[in-house]
């Protein structure tokens, strides 16, 4: 479209030249006398006169954002450059920021607070073998597989790109979030719980992860994203063509409706095409807008991130107020009665006293268990009020310390193994040190020592024991290399070895 | 009865709050000698009751009378007393002795006949002597144990029904039975699954209260955290622990190459 010059002219807000003569001379009187509406750009004006339909004279002129109003009557406000400490961070760096002089200075850093550090969760060998273990799984691919998810603080694509366990499967992303989402999802549900069960079902549900799910939707999401440009005009045809017939067989019911009704004053009775307005009124403006609506209606629907079928179960409603009230004045608990119950006399479980049914611990770790009790003032076998909460609650410490004992146990166990092997390596490495000369003498203090050690604190294990292992391995770290380099003579490498299975003996 | 009446009423377990126990005292010179056994230095009562104390009770519980559901209430004494198998089928449920030592008791509770229910049985240690905190005489000289008062030992517990017969179910309902005081206005019911109430325990006529079974709950809830605070350090140990265990191990792979 050429602009006209009379159009450059009103463009720079020059005066007009009356030396040209043009089409948009002809207007001119008749532009003169009537002033140009708001809201109307001057070229619209310009094509359909003055007489603009009213609507279009209502039309606001778009505005810019207001502009926000800093410090209006001269107010100033006094901003300081600060140093400041995140106290999220554990390095202590110090950086500086700019900040209003009215603030507290001592104040904490505001951003701080969304470092939200992971839940790193870990578990022990017994832990793995009684819950966690996989077929498809190792345990060190497993351990591996949390190290690089605590690495990459669980941004699954980088622990996916990072991924790289030596001589294990291919693993495809999902592989990976599945195992480590159900490894959580079990420890949660195996471990003494602190808090109450909603906490803890929620905490579940924030585990949740369908891989198959998950698989679908991106097969679909890939398969939505190749689609050829023909592919796609055909869709949009097609979507078009139904949105039209759909939009036909409404205006024949509606007719239909009509017809029916002023002439027998009677429904028809056809089934409503279920239609939303909005959408089919989008037909008649064009394909283009109907396609789009439809596109961004579909991508909402099937872009949840972690899509989950996970439904936190819903707590059972609670009884008629009235009914509470009056089972509660009664002492009446009620319970689903089991649909399969058969009434047989058999079946029915005769009247008890309730401390009859005090939960009891496992046998096996019932003397611990009551003795870690006891140290508590607790006493496991007896309540003074043995009502029903109660015997919830004691249930579920002795669920606790039965976690706790058993841990007990595996640390002893993990102690001893660790002495056992440490006054192996010392065996080996005190005769190696020594060398050839006196190497008797030498391994025999060694040895009985170790021996102490052993038995002194399989039954103690605590934090002494593990410093004394630390010392001992860097001690020992140094003497190895020693040792690696005496090691051709072979005669003291076979004493040593037979004075290791006499100290296993022994101990 | 209505056949109707007799449906179990599936679903539905229902209890009534009861205590056992006893109360005793020392016997006086004077009461010794007027009586048949001069030997005999406590008097005691055995009672099965509601757990609830009426107001301005002389006794511990009782405040239902627990006729209603309860037939019969049969205490199993120590064979040296006479006819020692005492049957009562009145309320108040009691038998009243004396007598010089502990010894347990037999308790059996039958109940009525529509209840459809067979009798059960508890235990109770008769106790004579007053409680003692850890390091004092299991067994006071008599005029300092006349001088602590009666001693009081009561179990709460509750009797659970489950499925009630319909008319058993209904005869229930219609006595409710009396809640237990909310806040504490007498001493606490001694027991030993609770040792340190024993100083809350001295100095008259206990009374069960609800806040005791908040108490308790609580003093679970605390040993709960505490067990879990353990657990958490013992678990972290032994990964450490677990770790250690592989690097040796490692280690000495390693040197066997």
């Amino acid at each position: 479209m050429a602009a006209s010059a009379a159009d450059i002219r009103s463009a720079l807000s020059l005066p007009e030249n009356n030396a040209h003569a043009g089409p948009s001379q002809l207007k001119k009187p008749v532009q003169a006398t009537t002033r140009k509406p708001e809201g109307i750009s001057r070229e619209l004006y310009s094509l359909i006169g003055p007489s603009a339909p009213s609507i279009a004279a209502q039309l606001a002129k778009p505005r810019l954002k207001q502009k926000p109003n800093f410090g209006v009557g001269g107010v100033k406000t006094k901003w300081e450059l600060r140093t400041f400490k995140n106290s999220a961070r554990n390095d202590g760096l110090q950086l500086q920021h700019w900040v209003q002089a009215s603030e507290d200075p001592s104040a904490e850093y505001s951003f701080s607070k969304y470092n939200v550090p992971n839940n790193n969760y870990t578990y022990s060998q017994d832990e793995y073998t009684r819950y966690l273990d996989d077929q498809e799984w190792t345990k060190e691919e497993t351990d591996y597989l949390f190290s690089v998810a605590q690495d990459y603080d669980l941004r699954w694509y980088i622990i996916h790109d990072r991924y790289e366990f030596p001589n294990g499967p291919q693993r495809t992303l999902e592989d990976l979030k599945d195992r480590y989402y159900s490894v959580c999802r079990k420890l949660v549900r195996n471990r003494p719980w602190p808090g109450d069960e909603t906490s803890k079902t929620l905490l579940l549900a924030s585990f949740q992860f369908d891989k198959d799910r998950e698989m679908t939707r991106k097969r679909y999401l890939e398969s939505l994203e190749s689609r050829t440009p023909e592919q796609i005009a055909e869709e949009e045809a097609l979507y078009i063509e139904v949105r039209r017939l759909e939009q036909n067989e409404r205006k024949f019911k509606r007719d239909r409706e009509n017809l029916l009704r002023t002439l027998a004053g009677m429904d028809s009775g056809l089934p409503d095409v279920m239609e939303d307005d909005i959408v089919s009124s989008g037909v008649l403006i064009g394909g283009e807008s109907v396609y789009k609506s439809k596109k961004k209606k579909g991508t909402v629907e099937d872009s949840p991130a972690t899509p989950s079928t996970a439904t936190i179960p819903s707590i059972k409603k609670p009884n008629a107020p009235k009914n509470v009230v009056f089972d509660a004045q009664n002492c009446i608990i009620r319970t689903e009665a089991p649909p399969t119950a058969i009434a047989t006399k058999a079946a029915h479980q005769p009247a008890f006293l309730r401390s009859f049914k005090i939960p009891a611990p496992k046998a096996a770790l019932a003397p611990k268990i009551n003795q870690a009790l006891a140290e508590l003032g607790i006493s496991a076998t007896r309540l003074v009020m043995p009502t029903r909460d109660n015997f919830a609650q004691l249930e579920s410490l002795l669920d606790v310390t039965t976690h706790l004992v058993e841990t007990k146990r595996l640390v002893d166990k993990a102690d001893y193994d660790i002495s056992v092997l440490k006054k192996r390596m010392e065996i080996r490495e005190g005769s190696q040190v020594d060398g050839g000369g006196d190497g008797e003498d030498g391994m025999d203090i060694d040895g009985s020592q170790a021996g102490v050690d052993a038995e002194g604190e399989t039954e103690e294990g605590d934090d002494g024991r593990a410093v004394s292992v630390m010392s001992g391995r860097s001690g020992r770290a140094g003497g190895r290399k020693h040792g690696r380099r005496s090691m051709s003579i072979s005669s003291v490498d076979t004493t040593s070895t037979r004075a290791g299975i006499k100290r296993q003996k022994r101990s | 009865m209505a056949n109707a009446e007799r449906v179990r009423v599936r679903g539905v377990s229902i209890y009534r709050p009861i205590i056992y126990g006893n109360t005793a005292v020392v016997l006086n010179q004077k009461e010794r000698d007027s009586s048949s056994h001069p030997d005999h230095t406590h008097r005691w009562t055995l009672a099965v009751r509601s757990a609830a104390s009426a107001p301005d009770s002389e006794v511990v519980g009782g405040a239902d009378d627990l006729s209603y559901f309860i037939k019969r209430v049969t205490f199993k004494l120590h064979e040296t007393y006479p006819n020692p198998s005492r049957n009562i089928d009145q309320p108040p449920f009691e038998v009243s002795e004396t007598g010089w030592g502990e010894f347990e008791v037999q308790i059996r509770i039958t109940f009525i006949a529509e209840s459809g229910e067979k009798a059960i049985t508890t235990y109770h240690h008769l106790k004579l002597h007053p409680w003692a905190a850890a390091g004092e005489p299991e067994i006071p000289p008599l005029d300092v144990a006349m001088k602590m008062g009666p001693v009081h030992s009561w179990q709460y517990d509750e009797i659970v029904f489950n499925d009630p017969y319909q008319n058993f179910l209904n005869i229930l309902t219609a006595h409710p039975p009396t809640q237990l005081p909310k806040s504490r206005t007498k001493p606490v019911p001694f027991h030993l699954a609770h040792p340190k109430s024993l100083e809350a325990s001295r100095g008259g006529l206990p009374e069960f209260t609800n806040l005791m079974e908040k108490e308790e709950s609580e003093r679970l809830e605390e040993a709960k955290k505490t067990i879990i605070e353990e657990h958490a350090k013992w678990h972290k140990k032994l990964i450490e622990k677990e770790k250690e265990l592989e690097r040796l191990q490692r280690d000495i792979a390693d040197r066997d190459e």
